[in-house]
């Protein structure tokens, strides 16, 4: 008997089928995974489980009673919790008050929580300091903050909601051996995630789910990780190419072709000439200091060249943020001088930079990019309003006609150009973004700033499909990622940043994991 | 003689802070919760009214207090429902509610007391503890205060403690640092915001039935003065700290006495300057402050539960 037996679930929103008769037995003791590309269904399925939303038909059953939740609160007395996307931790209160936080008797015994912690810490090795802020911690600490708060009740099941997403990889590891560790003590995980890699080293068992449905669920013991890609995409691997391979963390594909489909990968050097002799990008010892005065970027000298694309490794928080901020012109360098196709952009807004023919695909996509409540239309054409005006009337029909072409010729999904960017998918809202950065006129030099974070395998095949056009015919690209494998796959050369200096360069043809890791962990390139 | 004037200074500082304190520490906390009452001044006015009204009536005092504090609580009720319920605007709901209070009171007092409106009304004596007394300088200060001053005091500690260390004051911060995550954590975020803004409510009550009740011994058009205002000062200045926000109360109570010191000391200084005083010094402390304190994050945020 299965601990949770789900037969036939079905979930509508509107007249969109979310899932389509879901029929899926977890174990006791096993990690399955869910795979599948956003929009799949994975998180309505683990929404079902933790009582976010009810089915439209079907049942479930936990432990072979059934199972109704009417909200969170019910799941989790029944024994099931959940790691969201987006953590629930109170930013500036402390890990103990929010490991006691709608638990707490009357009065605080902030005590009780901390032996809690320490039987935790003990059993499964999750450390974390009870007293220092949720604000002050990593990603992954507050991560396993998440867990421990859903192990406190000692539950049956964990959910966990793509929680690699925004992990590094040593975290990464750390979280898959948690995963292994509840498994051993009878707990049942599931695992939602779209990377193949991390389901080799965890899963028991994996559901690939397409479109609503279940396409297999197939035991991991000598399975062939190929065809789990063919389900869950749709299509062959093959075809898709080496970005795809990467995103889906398969590693040996990624290696396999590093930069394929590069015009310029014969010989290193681009083939599109260099119209003004001029790089498309040169900075010259930039210095930025934060507000705190503590130096973030220390005297970085680079140059990207017309029909290049320039990759920065790095560990999240060595600078590469800041360097965001002063290309888009948010932030002004301590010193250091910045140059856009021989051009001195030194002090200028981020209007004159913009009309110098710098694009800006910015890190932080719902706070800087676009703004949600406005419409698709609105978002492509923000910084051009006045293309559209007439008398100082906004011409609305003309400018729909112009937002329909972009959307067509950079697939950007919706339903209509008049719809909310809120209503867009995370990769429609990346394409809408890419598409007005990349119709800019001029357009000499594009940042990319982790250009597809939280995106699906599809919209990050589509993402760098646009950056690597847009370099072959003579753009000047500057990526930042996270994802080292992404970086490796697309970019002509790699510069590692540590601690605000860069500290090595890669070109394409000698990347290797293991020289760009030992240099994003300060040890110099020999 | 100074010794004297200093005595009288201190004392009326401190009596001016009370009504302050008490709006102020209420409104603290409910904007730990998340909710914003500008309406404060209004639940003031409304409290004062009625405290004089019922003491009046009844010839109690405590009855008086009690009353007002209803009729407060009564308006933070509403207030809750409008601004947590029907998630209304508030900063909206709040200036509504200030116009009202002030229509209301000033047509009732003239309905009401307009004949009588110089016959003291009931009011609490002073405590007048030897022990306190015999403190060198703020010694007959502290002492000739009404038993409502010393609960001021008290309530801040309530307060503190609170906020510091029951399970209701960590809600309250969660709720108005981020009420999703509290949601999710299990806070019924709507019964945590209205206990705030009750909460405020009733202090506020405390506050304006000091004044017409404990302080004044009768009523007046308008007599809050703004006091309410001052109040949500207080509390931005003082960084949403009990302690602080006190501290912040003390000031602007001290800086209205100057206004009976700097005449007594036959300073050449106009009286109208002085009675500026607390506003300036409310303006220039939340110039100074801006970017500096963090406010609780979700401050007039209302809150709706999504996906």
């Amino acid at each position: 008997m299965a601990l949770l037996e789900l037969s036939g679930l079905t979930k509508r929103f509107g007249s969109f089928t979310a899932l389509d008769n879901i029929s899926l037995g977890i174990e006791r003791g096993e990690v399955h995974c869910l795979l599948g590309e956003n929009g799949a269904g994975k998180s309505t399925l683990c929404n079902l489980i933790f009582g976010v939303h009810k089915p439209d038909a079907g049942t479930m059953q936990l432990g072979g009673t059934p199972l109704h939740p009417r909200g969170p609160a019910e799941a989790i007395e029944r024994g099931i919790v959940m790691v969201h996307q987006h953590f629930s931790l109170v930013p500036n209160m402390s890990v103990a008050e929010n490991l006691m936080l709608g638990r707490a008797k009357a009065v605080l015994k902030p005590q009780d929580i901390i032996v809690r912690m320490g039987q935790l810490a003990a059993e499964y090795g999750l450390q974390v300091d009870p007293n220092v802020l949720i604000e002050d911690l990593s990603v992954g600490e507050r991560q396993r903050v998440e867990i421990i708060k859903c192990l406190l009740g000692d539950p049956q099941l964990l959910v966990l909601d793509e929680p690699t997403a925004v992990l590094q990889p040593d975290e990464i590891d750390a979280l898959l051996d948690i995963c292994r560790q509840l498994t051993v003590r009878g707990k049942s995980v599931i695992l939602v995630t779209h990377k193949l890699g991390e389901i080799g080293r965890v899963a028991d068992r994996t559901t690939v789910l397409r479109q609503g449905k279940i396409i297999e669920t197939v035991a991991m013991e000598g399975a062939d990780i190929r065809s789990l890609v063919r389900s869950m995409v749709g299509r062959d691997v093959q075809s898709a190419g080496s970005v795809l391979a990467a995103t889906v963390d398969m590693e040996e594909e990624a290696a396999a072709h590093p930069a394929a489909g590069h015009a310029s990968d014969a010989n290193g050097a681009p083939l599109v000439p260099e119209a003004t002799g001029q790089a498309a990008l040169r900075l010259s010892d930039l210095v930025y200091r934060d507000a705190d005065g503590v130096i973030k970027l220390d005297g970085v000298n680079l140059s990207v060249n017309p029909g290049e694309i320039v990759g920065v490794a790095g560990v999240e928080g060595n600078g590469q943020t800041e360097l965001g901020w002063i290309l888009a012109g948010l932030a002004s360098p301590a010193s250091g001088s910045i140059f856009v196709g021989g051009r001195n952009l030194d002090g200028c807004t981020p209007q004159q930079i913009t009309e110098a023919g710098v694009g800006i695909v910015p890190e932080d996509r719902h706070a800087v990019a676009c703004i949600k409540e406005l419409s698709l239309a609105e978002n492509l054409f923000l910084g051009s309003i006045n293309k559209f005006s007439r008398f100082g009337l906004l011409d609305k029909s003309a400018r729909r006609k112009a937002a329909e072409t972009m959307m067509r010729e950079f697939d950007v999904r919706a339903s209509s150009s008049d719809v909310p960017m809120s209503g867009l998918s995370g990769g429609n809202q990346q394409k809408a973004v890419l598409a007005r950065e990349l119709s800019l006129d001029p357009l000499l030099f594009l940042l990319a700033a982790q250009p597809t974070r939280g995106l699906d395998v599809g919209a990050i095949e589509a993402v760098y499909g646009r950056i690597r056009a847009a370099r072959d015919t003579g753009l000047g690209v500057l990526l930042i990622s996270s994802e080292l494998e992404e970086l490796m796959a697309v970019s002509d050369r790699i510069v590692v940043i540590y601690r605000g200096k860069l500290v090595g360069e890669l070109k394409a043809g000698s990347f290797s994991r293991e020289a760009i890791g030992s240099m994003m962990s300060g040890h110099e390139h020999v | 003689m100074i010794d004297e004037q200093m005595a009288v200074f201190i004392g009326s500082g401190l009596r001016l802070a009370v009504p302050i304190i008490f709006a102020a520490t209420g409104e603290m906390l409910s904007e730990r919760a998340g909710v914003l009452n500008l309406s404060l001044d209004g639940m003031m006015l409304m409290s004062a009214f009625a405290a004089a009204l019922a003491s009046w009536v009844t010839g109690s005092p405590l009855i008086g207090v009690l009353v007002g504090v209803l009729v407060a609580t009564s308006v933070a009720a509403v207030q809750a429902f409008l601004s947590v319920t029907l998630r209304a605007n508030q900063l909206v709901v709040g200036i509504g509610f200030n116009i009202l209070a002030l229509g209301a009171t000033t047509f009732l007092y003239r309905e009401i007391f307009g004949p009588l409106s110089r016959d003291p009304i009931p009011g609490f004596a002073q405590l007048n503890l030897p022990w306190l007394a015999s403190i060198p300088v703020i010694g007959p200060a502290l002492s000739n205060q009404t038993g409502l001053a010393y609960v001021s005091i008290i309530m801040v500690v309530v307060t503190w403690l609170l906020l510091k260390y029951t399970s209701f004051g960590l809600a309250v911060r969660a709720v108005g640092e981020d009420p999703r995550a509290a949601d999710k954590a299990g806070i019924n975020v709507a019964r945590t915001r209205y206990l705030g803004v009750l909460y405020a409510g009733a202090l506020a009550g405390l506050g304006g039935a000091f004044m017409s009740v404990a302080d004044s011994n009768t009523f007046t058009e308008n007599m809050t003065k703004g006091a309410g205002y001052l109040a949500i000062t207080a509390v931005i200045f003082g960084g949403w700290n009990p302690w602080y926000t006190l501290g912040a109360c003390l000031l602007f109570g001290f800086a209205t006495a100057l206004q009976f010191l700097v005449p007594a000391l036959q300073l050449d200084v106009p009286v109208a300057l002085l009675l500026l005083l607390p506003y300036l010094l409310a303006l220039i402390a939340i110039a100074g402050l801006v970017g500096k304190s963090r406010q609780p994050a979700a401050l007039t945020l209302p809150f709706e539960r999504g996906g």
